[in-house]
Parts: C-alpha cells; sequence; structure tokens
C-alpha cells in the first residue's frame, strides 16, 4: 500500500505548493500594483473625501507594506500556515467568513449540476455506445459539438430566453424565488452532460471491443453477467479519471454562470473582487477551490485505486 | 466515423472567419466605436448590413473588430505556450535528472489551479490590459503542451529506434526532427486547435463578466452581456457574437478532433 | 467411431478475396487435430468460422457439425456452445483476462452450476493444480506470460467444453514456455478433451501428434497423421516448411577464429533489483567469428550484449573495444526490426540519411539490396508497410553499410514464420562472412544457436543460463 501513501503526499504537496504559488502572487502583486493601493483602499472604506494621508498609511501599515520585502512575505506565509486569509479590501469583513457563506451557494449549484448532468450524459452515451454510428450516437455527437462551441453563459442566456422569457416556465435570476436554481444548474449541466455522455460512450466501445470483454463470454458467461462483472468496472476507470476534468469545468463554468444569474456564490464573488481588485478575496477564492479540487482528485485517485489493481502497484 | 469533408469545412470556415478578423475592419471602414443616438437598433439590411445596436454602432464593424481581437490573442497566446511548452517538455524528456523534476513540480502546482481561476487572479493586477490576458492565458496553456511532449519523447528517447539511432551516429537534432518531432507534430496540431478554443472562450468570459478588454474596444463577450437586455427588441444583436463565436469554436473542435470523434 | 468436430466444405469469401477454399476435415472425440501453416494462410480464420466470430464483413458457406448436431457455417447460435461445448484459449492470455479481476475469480466465474464459494474453491484446486498455489489472488498484471497462460487455460475449460480451440497458443514464447504451453493441451487430450491446434510451429505439431492439416494461401495442401505427415511429406510446400526447422538446416562452414580481439569484457556483472542478470563474465569476440548465447527470455541475454555495446550501464566489469576500429563499426541489430526505425519516415529516406551523415556510396545501396534479395520499390514505404522479414533485411542493409566489425544480433528471427527466419538468417550468416565481421548471436532456440556459432562453443556455456557459466575463456 505504499503507492497510495505516495499518491496522497503527491497530492498534499501540490496542494501546498499551489497555496504558496498563489499567496505569493497575491504578495508581489499588492507590492507591485500600479497605483496606491492603500490610498485606494482607504477612500473604499471611509469614502473618497474622508480619505486622508493618515488613514492611508494606517492600511499601509495594517497591509504591512511599511515593512521590508521579505519579513513582509514571511509573515503573509505564516499567515496562510494559520488559515488567515486576511479581511476583505472592499467590504472589510474577514474573507475567511465571506468564502464560507458563498460557497455553501456554489457547492448546492454545482451538486445539482452535477446531479442533473449525470441524469442526462451517461444514459445518453450508453445508448449512443450500442449502434455506433447509429441515430442516436449521431444526434449525440452533434449536440455535444454544439453545447461545446458555446462558453457556459451563452448556453445560459438561451435558455435564459426560451425557459425564462418566453414560455416562462422558470424563473431566470436571483436566488431568493423558488427554483432559481433550476436555470443555472441545468446551465452546466448541460455543458457536463456533452462532455460525459461522449466519454462514457468510448469507454463503453472499448471494453467491448477489449479482448478482456470477449473471452469470458467464451467461458460460457451471459452477456448480462460479462456486462456487470467485467464491463462496468473497467469502463468506469475512464470515466471516472474523467470527472476531474468535469470539476474543472464546473469550477470555471461557475464564475460566468453566476455572474449572469445573480447567483450569490463564490464564483460571482470573485468576478466582483477582480473587477475591484479585492486582492485577498481573490487570493481566497482561488485558494479555496484549488484545494477544493485537490482533494476531489485525492477522492478520485483513491476511487481509482480501488476500482483498478493496477494503481496499487508501487 | 468523420469522413474528410467535415474537417475541410472546417478549415475553409475558419479560414474565412481569420479573413474576416483581419482585413474585415478596414475593409468595413466604420469606427466600431462611433456612437450615432439617433439611429440606434436598426434592423440589419439597412444602411448597415448588420444593422446597428443600443448606441446606434455598426455591429458588422464591432463584430469585426471583436473577432480581430479574439483572432489575435488566440494566435499569439497558442504560439507563445507551444513554444515554451515543447522546448520545455523536449528539455525534460531530453535531460531527466532535476531539471524535469523541477518542471513537473511547477506544472503539477499550476494544474492544481483551474486555467481560467489562474487567468483571473493574474488579471486582477491590471484589468483589461490586453498583454496581461495574453500573459496569463499563455500561462496557463502552456502546461499542456509540456505535458504531451514529455509523454511522448519519453518512451520514444528511451526507445530502440533512438538507441538504434545513436549507434549509427546520428545526433541529437536528427534524433529530435526524425524521431520525435514526427510523432509529437499531431498531437500538437490537435492541442494547438483546442488552446485557440479555450483562448477564445477565455477571452469572451473575462469580456462578459467586465474584467476583460477595455471598452470601448468591442469584444465577444462584452457584447453579449451588453446585447443580451436587447433580445426581445433587437435579437440579432444577441444572435450575432453568439453565432461567430460557436462558428469558430465548432470549427476548431472538428479540426481537433481526429479520426476518432469525440 | 463418434466426431467431435466435422468441418466440410467450407469456404469464406471477403468482398475482394475468397480467403478460405474448400477445407472439410473431421476430429474424432478424444483426439488431436493440428492446423499448420503461415501467416495469411487462413488457419485462423477457420478457428474463426467454427467459433462463430468471423467479422462482419466475411462470408463463409459449408457445414459444420459439432457434436453431432450439424449446422451452417455462419450462425448467430453457435454462442450457446460457448464454454460448455466448445472452449477456446486466447491468443493473447495476458489482455483476455480482466485486469481487475484476481486469478482465482476468473476461474470460478466458468463454473458456473456451483455456488460462489465452492467454485472459489474448485477454482483454486484447478489453479494449483496447473502450478500456479500462491497466484490465486494475483490480478493478471502480476502474472508472467506462462502464468497468465495457464489462468486462461483454467478459466477456458472450467464450464466443461470437451473441445477446446486453440489459436497459436505459443506466439512470442521462447522454448521453455512452449514446451509448458504443449504440456497443458497434452493434459486436457489426457483428460478426453478433444483438440484443435492452429499454428505455425512444427514443433507444436509434431509434439501433439495426431492429426496434421498443412493450410497454404486458404487451402489444405495435405492431410493426414502427424507421425506421417512430419516425416515423410507428401507436397512441396511441407517439405519446404520441414527444412526451414533450425534443427534441419544444414551445417554451416565454421567462421573464421584467428582473427585479432576487437572486443574484450573483463569481470561484467549486472543486476537488476533484486536479481542478477550476470556475473563476473569475461569474453573476448575476435574478427570475424560468429558466436551465440543461448537462453531462455528474461536471462539477461539482452543486457549483455547491450552491456558489450556500452548500451546499458554494469555494475561491475569493464569492456574494451580494439583502439583502430571506428565506434560507428559496433552495431546492433533489434529483435523487433519495427522498433529500430522512425516510424512515420520512408525506408529510403532513412538510409539517405545515414549515407549523407557518413559521407557514404550512396551507388553501394542498389546491388546490396540486389544481394539481401529485396525490391527497390520498398524503399518508398514506411516501416509498417513492408512485413517483418523485408524490414530485418533492409535493418541488416542499414548496419553493413557502415561495414560493421561487430554485430550483436538479438534474437533477430524471432518474430518471422519458419521459412522467412532460414533466409533472413542464411543472407545474415552469409553477409556477415563477406564483410570479415563479428557476429553475437542472442537467441532462445538450441538449435539456432548451434547453426550459427558452427561448432564453436556457445556463448557463455551450452544452454545454460548466463549466470551458470562465470569465467568463460
Amino acid at each position: 500500500m505504499r503507492s497510495i501513501a505516495s499518491l496522497l503526499g503527491r497530492r498534499v504537496l501540490q496542494a501546498l505548493l499551489a497555496a504558496l504559488f498563489v499567496s505569493s502572487l497575491c504578495f508581489f502583486m499588492v507590492r507591485f500594483l500600479p497605483g496606491d493601493i492603500a490610498f485606494d483602499i482607504a477612500s473604499g472604506r471611509y469614502g473618497q473625501e474622508m480619505t486622508t494621508q493618515a488613514a492611508a498609511a494606517e492600511v499601509r501599515a495594517e497591509l504591512g507594506l511599511d515593512k521590508p520585502m521579505a519579513a513582509a512575505w514571511l509573515s503573509s506565509v505564516s499567515a496562510l500556515a494559520r488559515f488567515d486569509l486576511g479581511r476583505s479590501y472592499t467590504l472589510g469583513k474577514p474573507v475567511w467568513g465571506l468564502i464560507r457563506e458563498q460557497l455553501g451557494h456554489t457547492l448546492q449549484l454545482s451538486g445539482l449540476a452535477m446531479l442533473f448532468s449525470l441524469l442526462i450524459g451517461p444514459p445518453i452515451g450508453i445508448i449512443a455506445a450500442l449502434r455506433p454510428g447509429g441515430l442516436v450516437d449521431r444526434l449525440n455527437l452533434l449536440g455535444s459539438a454544439l453545447l461545446r462551441a458555446l462558453p457556459p453563459f451563452a448556453t445560459g442566456i438561451i435558455l435564459i430566453i426560451i425557459f425564462a422569457a418566453s414560455l416562462h416556465w422558470l424563473p431566470a435570476a436571483g436566488h431568493t424565488q423558488r427554483g432559481t436554481i433550476i436555470l443555472p444548474a441545468l446551465t452546466l449541466a448541460l455543458g457536463l452532460a456533452a462532455v460525459s455522455s461522449r466519454v462514457v460512450r468510448s469507454a463503453m466501445i472499448d471494453v467491448a471491443r477489449s479482448a478482456y470483454f470477449h473471452f469470458p463470454l467464451t467461458k460460457g458467461l451471459p452477456l448480462s453477467t460479462v456486462v456487470l462483472r467485467h464491463g462496468v468496472r473497467n469502463m468506469a476507470v475512464p470515466v471516472i479519471a474523467h470527472l476531474a476534468m468535469q470539476f474543472v469545468y464546473l469550477i470555471e463554468g461557475a464564475i460566468v454562470v453566476e455572474t449572469l444569474f445573480a447567483w450569490p456564490g463564490i464564483g460571482h464573488a470573485l468576478s466582483h473582487a477582480v473587477r475591484e481588485r479585492d486582492i485577498p478575496l481573490i487570493q481566497g477564492a482561488v485558494l479555496v477551490m484549488a484545494i477544493l479540487f485537490v482533494l476531489f482528485n485525492m477522492v478520485i485517485d483513491l476511487v481509482l485505486v480501488a476500482l483498478d489493481p493496477r494503481m496499487r502497484a508501487g | 466515423m468523420m469522413g474528410g469533408w467535415p474537417r475541410r469545412i472546417a478549415a475553409a470556415l475558419l479560414i474565412a472567419i481569420a479573413a474576416f478578423a483581419l482585413a474585415g475592419p478596414v475593409l468595413i471602414g466604420l469606427d466600431p466605436a462611433q456612437q450615432d443616438l439617433g439611429r440606434t437598433l436598426m434592423p440589419p439590411g439597412g444602411g448597415d448590413l448588420l444593422g446597428t445596436d443600443n448606441l446606434g454602432r455598426s455591429l458588422l464593424a464591432r463584430l469585426a473588430q471583436a473577432a480581430q481581437i479574439s483572432f489575435l490573442l488566440a494566435l499569439l497566446s497558442v504560439s507563445s505556450a507551444a513554444i515554451a511548452g515543447v522546448s520545455t517538455g523536449l528539455a525534460a524528456a531530453w535531460w531527466g535528472g532535476w531539471m524535469e523534476r523541477i518542471l513537473v513540480a511547477i506544472a503539477d502546482m499550476m494544474l492544481a489551479i483551474p486555467g481560467l481561476l489562474l487567468v483571473f487572479l493574474l488579471i486582477a493586477f491590471a484589468p483589461g490590459e490586453v498583454w496581461l490576458i495574453y500573459a496569463a492565458i499563455s500561462l496557463t496553456l502552456w502546461i499542456e503542451y509540456f505535458r504531451v511532449v514529455r509523454a511522448t519523447a519519453r518512451p520514444i528517447l528511451a526507445g530502440s529506434e533512438v538507441q538504434a539511432a545513436r549507434l549509427l551516429g546520428f545526433g541529437a537534432t536528427y534524433i529530435i526532427r526524425r524521431h520525435v518531432l514526427p510523432e509529437v507534430a499531431p498531437l500538437l496540431l490537435t492541442l494547438m486547435a483546442y488552446g485557440a478554443a479555450t483562448t477564445v472562450l477565455a477571452v469572451a468570459s473575462l469580456g462578459y463578466i467586465n474584467v476583460g478588454i477595455h471598452p470601448p474596444t468591442a469584444e465577444l463577450g462584452q457584447m453579449m452581456s451588453e446585447y443580451f437586455p436587447y433580445y426581445r427588441a433587437a435579437p440579432w444583436l444577441i444572435a450575432a457574437p453568439i453565432t461567430l463565436l460557436a462558428t469558430g469554436l465548432l470549427c476548431l473542435a472538428l479540426l481537433a478532433s481526429r479520426d476518432k470523434p469525440q | 467411431m463418434s466426431m467431435a468436430l466435422v468441418v466440410d466444405g467450407l469456404n469464406i469469401r471477403s468482398r475482394q478475396a475468397h480467403l478460405v477454399r474448400h477445407v472439410s476435415f473431421a476430429v474424432e472425440r478424444g483426439h488431436s487435430l493440428t492446423i499448420l501453416g503461415e501467416t495469411g494462410s487462413g488457419k485462423s480464420l477457420v478457428s474463426q468460422a467454427i467459433m462463430g466470430t468471423l467479422a462482419a464483413g466475411l462470408n463463409a458457406t459449408g457445414t459444420i457439425v459439432i457434436d453431432g448436431v450439424a449446422g451452417p457455417a455462419t450462425t448467430p447460435d453457435r454462442h450457446r456452445l460457448w464454454g460448455r461445448t466448445l472452449a477456446t484459449l486466447p491468443q493473447e492470455p495476458w489482455r483476455s483476462l480482466d485486469p481487475t479481476m484476481k486469478a482465482v475469480d476468473q476461474v470460478a466465474e466458468g463454473y458456473r452450476s456451483l455456488s460462489r464459494r465452492n467454485a472459489r474453491g474448485v477454482a483454486g484446486d484447478a489453479l494449483r493444480h496447473l502450478g500456479l498455489g500462491g497466484a490465486e489472488r494475483h490480478y493478471p498484471f502480476m502474472l508472467s506470460g506462462g502464468m497468465a497462460q495457464r489462468v486462461a487455460f483454467a478459466a477456458a475449460t472450467a464450464a466443461g467444453a470437451n473441445i477446446l480451440l486453440v489459436d497459436e497458443p505459443t506466439k512470442g514464447l521462447d522454448i521453455a514456455l512452449r514446451d509448458a504451453v504443449v504440456a497443458l493441451l497434452r493434459a486436457a487430450l489426457a483428460e478426453g478433451r478433444t483438440l484443435v491446434t492452429i499454428t505455425h510451429d512444427i514443433n507444436v505439431a509434431r509434439a501433439l501428434g495426431g492429426e496434421v492439416i498443412i493450410m497454404l494461401d486458404g487451402e489444405i495442401v495435405e492431410q493426414g497423421p502427424a507421425s506421417t505427415i512430419l516425416s515423410a511429406p507428401a507436397h512441396e510446400y511441407t517439405r519446404r516448411l520441414l527444412a526451414a526447422e533450425p534443427a534441419a538446416w544444414p551445417a554451416r562452414r565454421p567462421a573464421r577464429t584467428d582473427g585479432a580481439a576487437i572486443l574484450t569484457a573483463h569481470g561484467l556483472t549486472k543486476r537488476y533489483g533484486h536479481k542478477t542478470l550476470f556475473k563476473d563474465i569475461n569474453v573476448v569476440i575476435k574478427a570475424g567469428e560468429c558466436r551465440a548465447i543461448v537462453g531462455p527470455s528474461g536471462s539477461g541475454k539482452t543486457s549483455f550484449g547491450d552491456a558489450l555495446l556500452g548500451l546499458t550501464p554494469v555494475d561491475a566489469g569493464e569492456v574494451t573495444r580494439a583502439p583502430w576500429i571506428a565506434t560507428m563499426r559496433f552495431q546492433k541489430l533489434y529483435q523487433h526490426p519495427t522498433a529500430a526505425f522512425a516510424p512515420r519516415i520512408p525506408l529510403g529516406q532513412a538510409l539517405n540519411d545515414l549515407i549523407s551523415l557518413h559521407r557514404l556510396d550512396l551507388g553501394r545501396v542498389a546491388p546490396m539490396m540486389a544481394g539481401l534479395r529485396l525490391n527497390p520499390d520498398l524503399l518508398q514505404r514506411r516501416p509498417d508497410q513492408v512485413s517483418g522479414g523485408e524490414l530485418q533485411r533492409i535493418s541488416l542493409l542499414r548496419l553493413l553499410l557502415l561495414s560493421p566489425a561487430f554485430i550483436f544480433a538479438d534474437e533477430p528471427t524471432s518474430q518471422l514464420d519458419p521459412i522467412t527466419q532460414q533466409e533472413v538468417m542464411d543472407l545474415l550468416m552469409q553477409h556477415v562472412a563477406e564483410h570479415d565481421t563479428a557476429l553475437l548471436l542472442v537467441t532462445h532456440d538450441p538449435a539456432i544457436g548451434a547453426n550459427v556459432s558452427g561448432g564453436l562453443p556457445l556463448l557463455p556455456d551450452h544452454g545454460r543460463s548466463l549466470l551458470a557459466a562465470s569465467g568463460q575463456n
């Protein structure tokens, strides 16, 4: 089981390096940002007229801008080690608290999107794989190609025009009304399913063509048994490995889709933060999502190890 | 299986889009930022080929400018990323050792941050600056070239064909040119098509949430967010950038898909 | 006399070609039939027609009678017989086992009438009986090729099929593994099963006995008891096939042994993990001599040759080359010739590159091509577009252009059909003699080793592993 330990070790190292990279990048950004960042922040907090040199100096001290570079960098790393993400420049509140609340909304949206996509993608992929080149397969190929050619916000715009504005079946935006989550979740789900249906299809066809699928049939086992015992597990390996890519799509999609639907998640907050150059908030959001991504990858690693004994070999 | 003709059509369409992007702004000759509040939301076919937008600007001129920005950024980012990724990937596979380990660690580290997030992070330094958008996108794209080139080159360099070539007296340049690059090249074409699509999507996403190219320069994503409210009064406004973007991306995907459609 | 399997008037056609013509034979219950032929003779198509697994574009006509039940050659129902009446041993056992399932479970699922626990018990017994005790809980990737072959055998026969159809069971195996597979098949015969074996290996046919069919270009050219056909063949092709067996090769004139030493190895030692591949070996190679190393796969033969050429690091010892010989004149001929060429570069281009690199005489190529019986048109093609025998001869040509002083030939013919093997080996020996090149041949076949070394002792010692013979010379 040494390989599991080294696999996990690699992921932990990856997360640590990524965290260090993000925080150092943000640290240097604050130092080298064009303009007087302290003055900008102070004016953001107290209003343009109320901002004095004294207020700016106060902010400067708070950011550690008056300290030497090396010392300031070390203290920023140690803050990170204590999970201290600082305060938002624009909102003045601790970043951790803001993110925790937004993350809940984002996870809710992503979870539902994943659920929708699982209901759409794999079943279509399986049907398409039963007759490669058949009608379902071709339609799936076409639909998948079209959906993949649209950025998620464009898919969302089209869905809003159809389901909210024309048919009035669903609310278009916000998060207070009932059912507002459906359209953004569906937007993300369609993008996910466009890919997962093809991945499932390919995996199924590859397995069905393999020697290890054919041989048990010649042993006299019925097709259904062979599919369940030798098909599903082997097919699951590439499909689950692909989930990591789906996670990336969800994170990237969430940023724009949350903005389009005014869904108060971490992506929405991030796009505001970038516009306002609220660096602690950006740092916090990126860090949290990167670490979530690594954790997710870790879970996938473990599932793959459980499925495929070859991964256990050291 | 996909025949040859969809790819040929895709290539032809891409060339048409490229021509529109490169020559369009000059040929059309209209200032895409020129407002005419007396002639807003004019339908296509009138004085302006595609009509005018909410501020009376020529939609065709704006589309051409937007296409130009996306096209040039894609070209620039993809080629920079490919050059950086191919050379680091070859170097890692050739020399191995500590250099390879450091490069792999850097790539692993950056892979932990989904591409668009990294772009956002870097953009925050100076939102709207074109050079920064280019740098940030290139920085996320090179990793894929590095990984693919290294993974392809390693077994070739360790294999018997290269052993045989060395015994026959061939040097590094020959081995790279005849043994490694011919295997890498078809993969690179696929990666470059995907990379171009990723760039166009990223630029549009940035534009859509208003941290991309500065207005009044036209950009596809920013046009979509600006024209969405007028979808009932002037549906062509929102349809035009979506259609252009989707066509371009679809063609790139077709070009990237080889014998095996995904 | 009851027949387990009768094939009557089998014809197989594709859209373009008539691939198998008028094949008829019968196998008695509990007896063995071997179909012998080379790649492309249509022998595998016959086995696929019996199993009912012919590719979709192929059309088969004729009658096939299995266990007394007659049916047309093509029937959608043949799979009903799989496992219980008709079983097959896969050609690539390693790839035919589910990579995610333990060996014992892959065997156990064949015992369908038993409960899960009992099936596991019986499967475990079957594996232990085949000498696989301790490997029951292994996954396929942990098994060697030979072990996978036995697991596949146990799995294929678990459901009790009486007719065993085996397609090329010894392809790519060395002699020791080949003998193990033959023993497995003989054991199946002894249990009373009927055996139909498709092979290109005469040794397999001889060892299995029973009836033999010789196939050439889709037709049966000769048919009868193995004892008769393999000792007194009537057909010209069968005679050539038998003459191509290394044991039947005419003895060669011994290469000269009075040359100066060109390569000296002293105290060569190499370990791989915990295993010692060879230890403390001393060898002197003289100009123009031919030596052979014989041993099973995994015995370190290739590593030894690579060590002589400086292609692999050694743990101890040193190799010295005669200083007056250019580095480029020490060369290697590879087991898989396709793996020695850049796959996408036309062969002529590859040769031209070599010629311009070393400023060689382009005019030498054409006569050498003729001498190696190579068609000049082949140079337009890529390595994957010529046959294995042709490509191996082109590799030889490529080496000869450099006037090598020493060639390390690593199993250069083990992937070829017998007749091609003899042809390539003859050409190799002829050319190394003409160029006064020293040859070190690695082979798993003692007959080839003895033939090539022409009476000189095998390196390092007769047929034993490298390790068993430390300190030769």
